[in-house]
Order: structure tokens, then C-alpha cells, then sequence
């Protein structure tokens, strides 16, 4: 049997992830990363501390200043190296951080200035990135997730049914039952006491309306509705602390922490009680997290202070691609994970054999462990902050939806740490991939891209 | 949206066997923030049992409790609303609200919890409420045969407190409520 040749390109230095190879991150966040150039700096979160509007939007101009003098000092190994592989590829390279940056903030704009958006045009402008300043990203997903038309003119109309909408969920789930019996005697018209403030002798007492009372049984009891989803409630409410903690904007003890937390509950609670077959599984905060983040660090104030209602749509949608995942019983199915992690698998071996032998026969690290997170959570937890929100902009624009990316990027990820597979055994090879090294995301996407457009076989 | 149980003068051993069935059907653990007892109940096994229910128990001495180290009264903060519990063996005439109100203003709460006498009562006067749970396992009094088991159940929202009355009455259980508002007026200055 002949054993399929890696292609050159693979073979390249380029591709490693070497400290010494690795170029900047596309969007270098903020001056003290130019002073060296060693990859730990790159691994640094890059929207950490005073995190609410990220740090990228208020340096992004002068930004674009620093980074060509940055170019000479750097590598003249990366530079030559970097126009060698063609340097006019639409899929990010590494070397034109600001030119090309600034190229795509333009386009985008002027994209999304028009009467009625391109959505293919805004696919492939914004598969190649999303600048992180101007609050484009905000917008951008929200198209390409479909919450907005692509017709400029209806965008009003729809957010404001759609926020009044979302009101109406939050006031009808989430009343708890002393309210839901007080509003039931309201409409049932029972005269309250508030009769005489003073005055002594026996209480009346009244009638209870429905039936309802907190120790009831009875299945329709609102009470009874209640204290079961008092379990999930915790359950959520545990997730959402543990969310990001090192960010300032999800977790700590300030207002904002507090207030962001509060929405996020809001939005999984609603979710869970209005999808009873799926409720929510643990994860789903990850998923949440950056949609709410963009969100709700939009320029503009309005959008701002609609985010929580414009999340749960946008995530609604964005899950409605992945629920099967989610659910338990669907996992042997042909929905399920363990179907999408074989598929994985085979992407691997069409693109790879000789790594996917040696992964899957030779040291028999079986996908599962760690294709899993990676797909379930959409490849939140592998990298930091800033990385995941560059990788789901190339997920979100892909028209087919974000799977088919999400698995090419999956097996981007494990091509581009070929040499150190190769190398391993079970366990080192298993701590590699759960704890993925730090990558240049742009990299790591065109890796992804190659792959769509070379030839299987 | 505080739920307190409010029992007592159950008189297990002694006078009665255990809650009944019905009611323990009911008071499942996890439901209820706070149980009042009034006292009487009168040996520990029941003490633990209501511990399951809810860790954040409240019991007063009655006249027949087995455990001597029980507190006379005692009051608690709940929400808005100060609650005080006795048994009311010790207020004389038994059952009777100007005592009872006497003792209130002693305690200085909106809400006076007391037992002994095996009946439910609600009463209201100037300084507040004053509830009267009855007896939970039905047992006879020093008064009368005649007694139906009933117990309370107190969800306190804000400033208003919804009173849910069980009761077992030929062997069905009748729940009845009463609603009581506290204006932010009726603050107890020092008489």
C-alpha cells in the first residue's frame, strides 16, 4: 500500500510553532508587545485586565503606526520567509499586520454601509478576520448568524420586535410563584386585605386560587415547576461563576462582573425552560461567553444596552447547529458527537496519514479525548480570549456553517503540530493535544483553508 | 420569596404516633428556608426529623419537651418581618389575644407564633399578627378531644407575608391562605 507523501507545504518550517518562527498575532494588542519578539508575549490574553471596551479598539489606531517600524526590527528570516509563501493570499498572513488590517476595516465598513448588505461579499471579507476596533465585529456576527436582515431599512423593525420579544420570555419564566399566585388572584379578582390598617380581631381567611399552594404535588403546580427547575437554576448559576475568571468583565466582584453575570443567567435560564429537551448541559456558558462579550462591547450605546436580548437570539442560533451534541442520547447516533469526531478523524487521515496512524494506531490516543472539547465548545477553551474570537470569525462566515470550518480548523490544529506528534507516546502526545501550545491564529487558518481547497487523495 | 414552616404541639410519643401520612407526603427537604417550632414535640427523633427537612430549625420549651435546653422565646429577623415564638403555656389566659398581644409588644415582633392550645388561629390587632398553628399530629389538648391536625406555612416576599393554613380535615388536606401586608408605617417605636 503506498503511503500517502505529506505534501511539501506541510513540511515547510513555516507551519511549525517553534517560538522562534512564530510571527505576532495578526491584531498585535497593545505596544509593550512589540518591544520582543519571543511567542510568550503572544500567549499572553490579550483583552486581560481593564477589560471592558478591549484594548485592541483604543489602540488600533495608533496601532497601525507601531506595527511598520515593528517590521524591520523583526526576523529578516520571517520577513523573507513571509513573502516567499506569497504574501498576497486573502487568508491572513502573518507579515502585513496593519496594511491588510486596515484594508479589511475599510471594506467591512464600506460593506456594511450599504442599503442592502452583500452577505456573500460580507462572508469572505470577514472569513479572513474581523478588525477588533470600530465595533464592526458586533454587527458582523449578528448578519452572519441572521439575527439581522441583510436589508438595512428592516433592521430597526426587527430588533425592536425581537428585544420585546425576549422581554416577554424574561417576565413570563423567570416571575417566581409567590408573583405567578399573585398575578393569578389579580386576574381571578379576589379582594385583598389591605381593608383596615388598624383594627383587631380574627384574620379572615381566603380561598387559594388554582390549588396552588408551595408544598404542592401536582405536576402542574406552579410551585412544584418551580422547585424543579431550582436545580437547573444552580447549575447554571455555578457555570456562569466559573466563567473566564480571569477576565474582569465576566467574573470578580464589580458591578459590571455582576451585572454580565446576571444577564448570562438570564439568557441560559430562558433557554433551558424553553427548550425542555435539551435544558442546559454544562458548556453552554463557554459558548455564550464571547457572543456576550462582543456584544455587549458594541460602539454603539443603544446596541450596547440591548445586548443580553440580542445574545440569546444569536445564541439560539448559533446552537441550533450544535444541540445534537448536547444531548446525550443523541451520542452514538449519526448526529452525535461521536459521529462528528469520526468525520474528524477521517479529515485527518484524507489530509494526513501518516500522523493519523500514528495517532490513532501506533499511540492509540483515541479523538474523544480531546476532539470532544474541541468541538463542543467550538474551540472556546483551547486558546485565549482574543485567539477564539479571531478562529469563530472564520467559523461564523462560512456559509455551510460553522462545522465544516470548526473541523477543518480541528485537524489545522493537529497538522500544525505534526513534528511534536510524530515524536510523542500516549501521554506526552495526550497532554500536547489538551493542552494545546499557543499558535499564530492566522497561521492556523490558512492551515484550515488549504485544506478545503486541496485535492483529497 | 422565603418559605417558613411554622408546627408544633405534636406530642410524639405520648399523645400521638407520628405526622400524618398526608402531611409527610408534603414537607419534603428543600422546599422550606426556615421551621418554627412551638415546642411540645416532644422527644429528639422528632427534633431530627424536622432537621432533615431543613437545617435551620427554631424550637421553644413546652411544657412536655424532653430536651430541657430549649429557650423559653426566641426571635428571628426574617426578611422584613420579626418573628417571635413561644410555646404559650406560659401566657394566661391560654389563647387569649390581649395576653398574647402583651407578649408581642414584649418581644417587639410583627409576627407572634404560639402553640398549646391545638387550634389553629389567626389573629390580627394593632401591633401585628399573631398565628396559632394548632397541632400537627392532631394530639388532644388540656382543652379538648376534638382537634384536627394542621400546620402553617409562611412565604414572607418583601412586605408581605402569605399565610398558607393546612388542615386535615376528614382525612382530606384543606388548604386555605391568608394575605398580610406590613405597612412600613407600623415600625415599633419604644413605648
Amino acid at each position: 500500500m503506498v503511503r500517502k507523501r505529506v505534501p511539501d507545504w506541510l513540511n515547510s518550517s513555516l507551519w511549525s510553532t517553534t517560538p522562534a518562527d512564530d510571527g505576532l498575532h495578526r491584531y498585535s494588542p497593545s505596544p509593550t508587545t512589540t518591544t520582543t519578539t519571543s511567542s510568550a508575549t503572544v500567549s499572553e490574553p490579550t483583552l486581560q485586565p481593564p477589560a471592558t471596551v478591549p484594548p485592541p479598539a483604543a489602540a488600533s489606531k495608533p496601532q497601525s503606526t507601531p506595527t511598520s517600524p515593528k517590521l524591520e526590527i523583526r526576523d529578516p528570516v520571517n520577513k523573507n520567509s513571509n513573502n516567499n509563501s506569497g504574501g498576497n493570499d486573502q487568508n491572513g498572513d502573518s507579515s502585513g499586520v496593519s496594511p491588510d488590517d486596515i484594508s479589511r476595516q475599510a471594506q467591512l465598513l464600506a460593506e456594511l454601509s450599504k442599503k442592502v448588505i452583500n452577505m456573500w461579499e460580507l462572508r469572505r471579507i470577514a472569513s479572513q478576520g474581523i478588525p477588533d476596533g470600530a465595533g464592526i465585529r458586533s454587527t458582523v456576527w449578528k448578519l452572519l448568524l441572521g439575527y439581522l436582515p441583510p436589508d438595512r431599512s428592516q433592521w430597526s423593525s426587527e430588533l425592536a420586535k425581537k428585544r420585546s420579544q425576549y422581554r416577554h420570555f424574561k417576565e413570563e419564566l423567570l416571575m417566581n410563584p409567590s408573583e405567578i399566585t399573585r398575578r393569578l388572584e389579580k386576574s381571578v379578582g379576589c379582594d385583598n386585605d389591605e381593608s383596615k390598617p388598624e383594627g383587631r380581631g380574627l384574620l379572615s381567611r381566603s380561598q387559594i386560587t388554582h390549588g396552588e399552594h408551595p408544598l404542592s404535588l401536582g405536576k402542574s403546580s406552579v410551585w412544584n415547576q418551580f422547585f424543579q427547575d431550582s436545580e437547573i437554576i444552580e447549575q447554571i448559576d455555578r457555570d456562569v461563576m466559573r466563567t473566564h475568571p480571569d477576565m474582569h468583565f465576566f467574573s470578580g466582584d464589580s458591578q459590571l462582573a455582576k451585572f454580565n453575570q446576571d444577564a448570562m443567567r438570564n439568557i441560559l435560564i430562558v433557554f433551558a425552560k424553553l427548550n425542555p429537551g435539551i435544558r442546559y448541559v454544562q458548556g453552554m456558558n463557554e459558548i455564550l461567553a464571547p457572543l456576550f462579550y462582543v456584544f455587549k462591547n458594541d460602539h454603539d450605546v443603544e446596541m450596547a444596552a440591548n445586548a443580553e436580548a440580542d445574545t440569546f437570539f444569536c445564541f439560539v442560533e448559533l446552537l441550533s447547529g450544535f444541540r445534537d451534541h448536547f444531548c446525550q442520547q443523541l451520542d452514538n447516533s449519526n448526529v452525535g458527537i461521536r459521529s462528528t469526531i469520526t468525520r474528524l478523524s477521517q479529515l485527518l487521515k484524507e489530509h494526513d496519514e501518516e500522523l493519523w496512524r500514528h495517532l490513532e494506531v501506533t499511540t492509540k490516543v483515541n479523538p474523544q479525548f480531546y476532539a470532544f472539547r474541541w468541538i463542543t465548545l467550538l474551540l472556546t477553551q483551547e486558546f485565549n480570549f482574543a485567539d477564539s474570537l479571531h478562529i469563530w470569525d472564520t467559523l461564523l462566515s462560512d456559509p455551510e456553517g460553522p462545522l465544516e470550518t470548526l473541523l477543518r480548523v480541528c485537524c489545522a490544529m493537529l497538522i500544525l503540530i505534526r513534528r511534536r506528534l510524530l515524536a510523542g507516546d500516549f501521554t506526552s502526545n495526550l497532554k500536547l493535544l489538551q493542552h494545546y501550545p499557543s499558535a499564530n491564529i492566522s497561521h492556523l487558518l490558512y492551515v484550515a483553508n488549504k485544506l478545503r481547497t486541496q485535492a483529497i487523495g | 420569596m422565603v418559605l417558613v414552616l411554622a408546627l408544633g404541639d405534636l406530642h410524639i410519643p405520648h399523645r400521638a404516633a407520628d405526622l400524618p401520612p398526608k402531611f409527610k407526603s408534603m414537607l419534603v427537604p428543600g422546599k422550606i428556608q426556615h421551621i418554627i417550632c412551638t415546642g411540645n414535640l416532644c422527644i429528639k427523633e422528632v427534633q431530627d426529623y424536622l432537621k432533615t427537612l431543613c437545617p435551620d430549625l427554631h424550637i421553644t420549651r413546652g411544657e412536655y419537651d424532653e430536651d430541657t435546653r430549649y429557650p423559653e422565646t426566641k426571635t428571628l429577623t426574617i426578611g422584613q418581618f420579626k418573628l417571635g415564638l413561644c410555646h404559650g403555656h406560659q401566657v394566661i389566659p391560654w389563647g387569649d389575644l390581649d395576653s398574647l398581644a402583651m407578649l408581642q409588644r414584649q418581644l417587639d415582633v410583627d409576627i407572634l407564633v404560639t402553640g398549646h392550645t391545638h387550634q389553629f388561629t389567626a389573629y390580627k390587632h394593632e401591633g401585628g399578627v399573631v398565628i396559632n398553628p394548632g397541632s400537627a399530629t392532631g394530639a388532644y389538648s388540656s382543652i379538648t378531644y376534638d382537634v384536627n391536625p394542621s400546620f402553617v406555612l409562611m412565604d414572607i416576599d418583601g412586605l408581605r407575608v402569605v399565610v398558607y393554613v393546612y388542615e386535615l380535615i376528614d382525612g382530606e388536606v384543606k388548604v386555605d391562605k391568608i394575605d398580610f401586608k406590613k405597612t412600613p408605617a407600623t415600625t415599633h417605636s419604644a413605648h
